[in-house]
């Protein structure tokens, strides 16, 4: 018995100090990497919706941003649409206007197949959701109009369907809550 | 054995992947582009590193019947401080090497040299063995990602190198190819021992 | 949640060894008989299995909670060690000629990273723990049909006139090879 308590102690001291250790190194990097993905995210929302100057976060059921420009006029809106691929989760970047069209998109998390799921990145892909509304958005494959990417019908199928009922939601919550959930935080481009 | 011997015997002689056919699941899943494949390398290489520097220095506190789950914690700690510093200051290649860099934690090398060798030598052959084995990985991570790269996407290093006409064999980055690859290899390898094997016969 | 469409996923179209590239070292080890393939098959699905229940539990009641999520990979290993150590008892005790047969590839799959592998993987896709427990199982079984039938072809294979330098490892991928660009087929499989 004295024997199993010895060698119990001496892993449970070896695994206490390597906690430590991580706990120091997770203090470390962790607000490095909080602020890379905050930058990656600034970056993205600049690029799908590129008049605004800055954007104002609404925090309700869910997420998404409202864009204005320099005297202060709303000029879009932009989200997350999130979706399951492939091999793993989808995250795409949504920038619409005030009328709620599709000012560009952006793929910003994606583990599919190289070469087939992931050139879902490709413009040749995104560029054919530019200018659309909630309603013109399916694939080839289920009567729609995008055109899937040969050999990737399923990750085409899963970002175009998230951006479908990512629309409608944030559409949604606009119609309906409007002004009451604003979140003050402000971002200056 | 010199220090010198030490350090080159992974490379080549005792090449992890090529003679000892170790740590195979991280050389064909992560072989996709030579980026990946050192990024993948220098990780193990790390890991390797302090496990052996580590683990041949505790040797003698650690009583033999529970030394495997002590190197598994020590291996793995290694491990997460390597996930953690890739997420942190080289977040693109992170992201590509996905699942495989936690599972360099059950990477055969790492546990191998720790059982046969850290545990068994001082501190200083160990951080060769270490170091030599890990590079000797990368070597082999590197001329795999070299031909499925090329093939695959007639890229290197994301450089366009083959003609724009010329239509990749998509299947060379995917997991059939990482297979039929390695096997090509091995067999060019065989290939080469018979024939070094032949010539020390004929030469006395 | 559809077992079938699950099933077909987890067996056929993301297949451990053959798609996701994980389990390779028993793979390459013990694929030679037909016996010992099945046994450690087993034997793998069985720890695949407890193991995705036990780090789902662990993960979503102890590490998040605690914030301390970047102890998984610690925790994970150190909790598939304590299963392949039970398992090798249990098999030792109540079946000693699989024991044997399998010999020191029973203590490895430790280090399968399939075993690992589905764990992550579970707490990455944001799986339920019903879905977790189901990916490991079916994972299992998956990995298992593959070693079964890369068994049944080595065995038939040392009858064959193999070339001398394609003997032995390099023979053994290129079969894998094939069977991988095989099973690529099913990646458009729609349920």
């Amino acid at each position: 018995m004295k024997d199993y308590i010895k060698l119990g102690g001496i892993l449970f001291i070896i695994a206490a100090v390597a906690s430590g250790i991580l706990a120091f190194v997770n203090n470390v990097t962790s607000p490095i990497i909080s602020e890379n993905q905050l930058l990656n995210e600034q970056s993205a929302r600049n690029e799908v919706l590129p008049d605004a100057v800055k954007f104002e976060e609404v925090d309700s059921e869910i997420v998404y941003y409202i864009g204005f420009d320099k005297e202060d006029n709303v000029v879009g809106y932009t989200f997350v649409a999130e979706g399951s691929g492939y091999s793993g989760v989808l995250h795409t970047m949504v920038g619409v206007d005030t009328e709620f069209k599709i000012n560009r998109i952006k793929v910003i998390l994606q583990s599919e197949t190289p070469g087939l799921g992931a050139n879902s990145e490709n413009p040749e892909f995104t560029d054919q959701f530019n200018g659309r509304i909630k309603d013109e958005l399916a694939v080839d494959k289920d009567g729609g109009e995008i055109v899937s990417i040969t050999g990737a019908t399923i990750t085409s199928r899963a970002i175009t369907e998230s951006l479908s009922s990512m629309m409608k939601v944030v559409a949604l919550d606009l119609e309906t809550s409007h002004n009451d959930t604003f979140v003050e935080n402000e971002e200056v481009k | 054995m010199s220090s010198f011997k030490e350090l080159t015997k992974g490379l080549v002689k005792e090449n992890p992947v090529f003679v000892m056919a170790l740590g195979l699941c991280p050389t064909l899943a992560t072989s996709t582009s030579i980026v990946n494949a050192v990024g993948m390398g220098l990780a193990a290489t790390f890991v390797l590193l302090c496990s052996n520097i580590l683990i041949s220095m505790i040797k003698d506190l650690v009583p033999s019947k529970v030394r495997i789950p002590c190197y598994i914690v020590l291996i793995a700690s290694f491990t997460t401080i390597v996930d953690m510093l890739m997420e942190a200051f080289v977040p693109a290649v992170h992201k590509s090497l996905g699942v495989f860099i936690p599972l360099i934690v059950v990477n055969c090398i790492i546990l191998g040299r720790a059982e046969a060798f850290a545990s068994k030598n001082n501190v200083w052959n160990s951080a060769l063995d270490g170091i030599g084995m890990g590079l000797g990985f990368t070597l082999a991570l590197v001329v795999i990602a070299f031909f499925r790269e090329l093939l695959g996407t007639g890229q290197l290093l994301g450089f366009q190198i083959a003609p724009l006409s010329y239509q990749p064999v998509l299947v060379a980055i995917l997991a059939p190819g990482a297979f039929l690859t390695l096997g090509l290899i091995m067999s060019i390898i065989s290939i080469m021992k018979k024939k070094s094997q032949s010539g020390q016969e004929i030469r006395g | 949640m559809n077992i079938f469409a699950l099933s077909v996923s987890a067996i056929l179209v993301n297949n451990f060894i053959l798609s996701r590239i994980m389990g390779l070292c028993p793979y390459i080890g013990v694929s030679k008989k037909l016996d010992s393939a099945f046994g450690m098959g087993m034997a793998v699905i069985f720890v695949m299995t407890l193991a995705s229940t036990i780090t789902w539990i662990i993960q979503h009641y102890l590490l998040v909670p605690f914030n301390i999520g970047y102890l998984q990979t610690i925790a994970f290993i150190l909790t598939i060690a304590s299963l392949v150590q039970f398992v090798e008892m249990v098999i030792q005790k109540m079946a000693p000629a699989l024991y044997k047969s399998l010999g020191v590839y029973l203590p490895l799959i430790t280090t399968n990273c399939a075993v690992l592998g589905v764990s992550i993987i579970n707490i990455n896709d944001g799986l339920s723990f019903i879905e977790s427990v189901l990916n490991g199982f079916l994972g299992g079984v998956g990995f298992t049909l593959v070693l079964i039938i890369m068994a049944g072809l080595r065995e038939r294979l040392e009858k064959a006139d193999i070339p001398e330098h394609m003997q032995g490892m390099p023979i053994a991928f290129i079969l894998a090879g094939s069977m991988a660009l095989a099973f690529l087929g099913f990646s458009g499989l729609k349920i």
